[in-house]
């Protein structure tokens, strides 16, 4: 080996958020080339909306008129459920795509490389957080399109957009706690399904509460999501599970479910943190 | 490739060049012990160093320690105890540094299937953080080296297992890097695919990058490695150069076709027996129409026992002399320890070992 051949790229000139940025690009860029779950996400949101819609219509007008919700279509009624569908089946394809990197290898592969794995993850998370974004904005449109009213306008959106993404960073932090524990994309697939059909019709999701069930709703994350993001679209009070006045309006809905929600995002997010430093770090487990 | 070298010296750090210049080897481990979480003792007391340029090949059977090594020269598992320095910097406290300077392929072959050749060399480039503006030129000239050029802008998914590893090995070089490790690189490929990796692997090697290569194929470590250790129970138990591990291991195989019933075989070996003055350490054996003499010298000792036989009445239809291959090396020691094989004859006795050079997979 000559003189020159004897060389090394040392460190290198990575920043923190140029390493964020390659994981968005590759994240976003396999997003693109197999767009099938992204767009299939779509088409469960529009099928809920219309299905729900034409089947529970005339029986969620009588439901919403007994709860107080008489002069609400069921369409703008129904928009936080199918939101909450879209971003919880969204989110749980974190821990899917986190799965496929391990069996792939390209988890280790990524891990050798000199970036830093708070920055991978960072990457992957902001990626699936748009991918999110953007079917969350083709839901709303469909929506409205079909006579949903969102009372607060664009800022109303923009808020609805932001908790809709604390609820999925909640499922893909979970989902990741899932993928990390089972390492199999199936098991990940069997707790979406877990998760999302008991926690959203134990929730005001698709119709107001029975009093029966309140109880069981106050523990859920759901319905703090649905509250929040129907306070929004209606523009008033709407939390059932927690009776809260002093922030006045909206807020006395709003303030206290985004609270539980970051909350809960601080709990599962730290778990969800520490398994995935310990699967990138280099101690013999 | 001026240019290249022109890039190199550019790239080069104080650091580096003053490593290089000092001759500080890509590899320097004195001492490796690794016990994982549940007490397994995967590597126990390792010392070795591999100077730069070199093909290194470390040769073990499944489960010998070979992977939970090359993972901690490669910063993914952390030594219990001991010295590691690759290229200059410590595996434990300048891990930055280590990565940014080799290049890692894994055993399992590890591409994004869901991203074209092109996507997964900009992806490795990204993260290495390869100049913005060298990156066209560099993805080029890689896919050219593993032969990928034409399906550059196909998704991996479509590549066959071969295709898969080369573009595998390809991103491990993005960034030029000084040292790359290959771990049992062609594991479950096909002949043809598998010469086609080892021409790659010479090329990189031709091109100054120093080569760290762990295999279970012992043609594959003949044909591509200056120097050899082989690692048994998370122990070295040879280091040298292939030629080397095969003159200590034993000798030269002869092997007499002998005409006639296997009585006429026994008593042909017994002549033998008596006629030639072999070392202590040499075998004759009667085996399937044949009598076999291992030795360090059985190819000399020919002549005079065609003659003997000859005039011992036996008619020799055949006559072959074999060299030792890496096999004996490796059969040698999965029994236990070379003197106890040589005593024995370093053989194996599936009589499919005339060939100087064949594949052996190994699983001990």
């Amino acid at each position: 080996m000559s003189g020159s051949g004897a060389s090394t790229t040392t460190e290198t000139g990575n920043t923190f958020l140029g390493d964020v940025c390659v994981n968005v690009e590759r994240w976003t860029r396999k997003a693109v080339h197999n767009p099938t779950a992204f767009l299939l996400e779509i088409v469960v949101a529009t099928f809920s909306l219309v299905l729900f819609t034409a089947v529970f219509g005339d029986v969620g007008a009588v439901a919403l008129e007994r709860a107080g919700f008489a002069d609400v279509e069921y369409v703008t009624y129904l928009l936080p459920a199918v939101l909450m569908q879209a971003t919880m089946g969204s989110a749980f394809s974190s821990g899917m795509g986190l799965v496929r990197d391990l069996e792939s290898g390209m988890f280790e592969k990524t891990v050798v490389t000199p970036m830093s794995w708070t920055a991978v993850f960072t990457g992957k998370a902001a990626a699936e957080l748009a991918r999110i974004v953007v079917q969350l904005l083709a839901v709303v449109g469909l929506a409205v399109a079909m006579g949903a009213g969102i009372e607060t306008g664009a800022v109303g959106v923009v808020g609805i957009v932001a908790v809709c993404l604390l609820v999925g960073l909640l499922f893909m932090a979970v989902s990741n706690v899932v993928g990390l524990l089972a390492r199999d994309e199936e098991v990940i697939n069997a707790a979406s399904m877990l998760f999302m059909f008991p926690l959203l019709f134990l929730s005001p999701a698709f119709v107001p509460m029975s009093e029966d069930i309140e109880f069981v709703a106050a523990f859920n994350p759901i319905t703090y999501g649905v509250d929040a993001v129907r306070a929004l679209v209606l523009g008033e009070d709407v939390l059932t599970v927690l009776s809260i006045s002093r922030f006045g309006g909206l807020a006395d809905t709003l303030v206290p479910a985004v609270a539980v929600l970051v909350a809960l995002n601080l709990v599962v997010g730290a778990v969800a943190i520490r398994l995935l430093a310990r699967a990138s770090s280099a101690t013999a487990a | 490739m001026a240019d290249t070298s022109a890039r190199r010296q550019r790239d080069d750090t104080a650091e580096t060049r003053a490593a290089a210049a000092d001759g500080t080897p890509s590899i320097d481990v004195e001492h490796l012990e690794l016990t994982y979480g549940d007490g397994t003792r995967a590597v126990e007391g390792v010392t070795f160093s591999v100077p730069r340029g070199e093909f290194f090949g470390f040769l073990g059977p499944n489960g010998a320690g070979k992977t939970t090594t090359i993972k901690v020269l490669a910063t993914l598992l952390e030594p219990t105890s001991g010295r590691v320095r690759v290229n200059g910097h410590d595996v434990t406290a300048d891990r930055t540094a280590v990565r940014a300077s080799i290049g890692y392929m894994a055993q399992e072959t590890s591409v994004d299937e869901e991203l074209t050749a092109r996507e997964n060399l900009a992806f490795a480039c990204d993260a290495y953080g390869v100049a913005r503006g060298e990156r066209g030129e560099r993805i080029d000239d890689l896919l050219d080296l593993v032969d990928l050029a034409d399906v550059a802008d196909t998704p991996a998914g479509n590549f066959s297992g071969g295709m898969k590893k080369r573009l595998d090995a390809a991103t491990a070089l993005v960034h030029d890097p000084e040292l790359v490790f290959l771990d049992e690189p062609t594991t479950g490929l096909d002949p043809k695919a598998r010469n086609r990796l080892w021409e790659y692997f010479e090329r990189i090697n031709e091109r100054g990058t120093t080569v760290f290569l762990t295999t279970q194929y012992l043609e594959e470590a003949d044909r591509l490695c200056d120097r050899l250790a082989v690692i048994r129970d998370g122990r070295i138990v040879e280091d040298g150069s292939p030629d080397e591990l095969k003159r200590r291991v034993g000798g030269e195989v002869l092997e007499l076709e002998i005409d006639g019933s296997s009585e006429i075989t026994e008593s042909a070996a017994e002549v033998v027996r008596d006629a030639a003055t072999l070392d202590p350490a040499a075998t004759v054996e009667a085996v399937d129409g044949a009598v076999r003499v291992t030795a360090r010298d059985a190819g000399a000792l020919g002549p005079d026992l065609l003659l003997a036989l000859s005039d011992a009445g036996v008619t020799v239809t055949g006559f072959a002399v074999a060299e030792p291959t890496l096999d004996d090396v490796f059969f040698a020691i999965a029994d236990e320890s070379v003197d106890a094989l040589e005593a024995h004859g370093t053989r194996p006795t599936d009589g499919d070992d005339t060939a100087g050079r064949h594949r052996t997979e190994v699983d001990a």
